[in-house]
């Protein structure tokens, strides 16, 4: 049967597995970078070399995506705890969405090489967006319990 | 909070223990105490009832309102 224990399992998982592949990809970087500079047809503002912009800007967002997925575990470690609504987790939220949108603004910057990474900035600002707004609710939410907590 | 709570001046008065008044008024003494304390952000009309019955008082005999003091 599917619960709530399971399905916060799982969560963990994915965010295991995600770090792990994370950690993995560091290694990855520069072939993948090669590949692409030979795979890739596009264009962009700035012709020429794809391969260096793609490495520093690749593990830009891999140091965001660290950033992030330690708060994901911070967030899932607390709410395994029963400590859903606390400051803490709007503090996770908060990183979290940062990391998104800053990750978004280096794809911007790849962009200039390969207006294909447009996409990736407007797809990784779009979700700093959610979680932005994910955070504005648990703040409320923090706010709410507090007062509920402290009526006697 | 410009509210505040004088229990411990009616409790005295009554020479009544925090332990006895919530036992009376059938809340935890844990949140009795944060009721003294200050520390409540609303008290619920059927606690504080219970709270005048026990304690043989008024409401405005607990509850004071004072003029916030200005910062500098």
């Amino acid at each position: 049967m599917w619960s709530k224990t399971r399905s916060l399992a799982l969560s963990r998982i994915l965010v295991t597995a995600f770090s792990a592949m994370i950690f993995m990809m560091t290694f990855f970087v520069p072939f993948f970078a090669e590949w692409y500079e030979g795979a890739s047809l596009g264009n962009g503002l700035i012709k020429g070399s794809v391969k260096v912009p793609t490495i520093v800007i690749l593990y830009i967002s891999e140091a965001f995506a660290v950033w992030a997925l330690a708060e994901l575990h911070i967030l899932l470690h607390n709410i395994s705890k029963d400590n859903v609504f606390v400051s803490r987790n709007v503090k996770s939220l908060r990183s979290i969405s940062w990391a998104c949108i800053f990750a978004g603004a280096a794809f911007c910057v790849l962009a200039l090489w390969r207006y294909l990474f447009f996409l990736a900035a407007v797809a990784a600002v779009m979700i700093g967006l959610i979680m932005r707004v994910l955070k504005n609710v648990f703040e409320q939410a923090v706010e709410i319990k507090s007062e509920n907590d402290f009526t006697i | 909070m410009p509210i505040i709570v004088n229990l411990d001046v009616m409790m005295a008065k009554r020479k009544i223990s925090s332990n006895d008044l919530a036992e009376r008024v059938g809340i935890t003494p844990a949140n009795l105490s944060v009721l003294k304390t200050g520390k409540a952000k609303a008290v619920r009309f059927s606690t504080l009832d219970k709270i005048c019955e026990a304690l043989d008082c008024q409401p405005g005999d607990i509850l004071e309102w004072r003029l916030p003091e200005e910062d500098d």
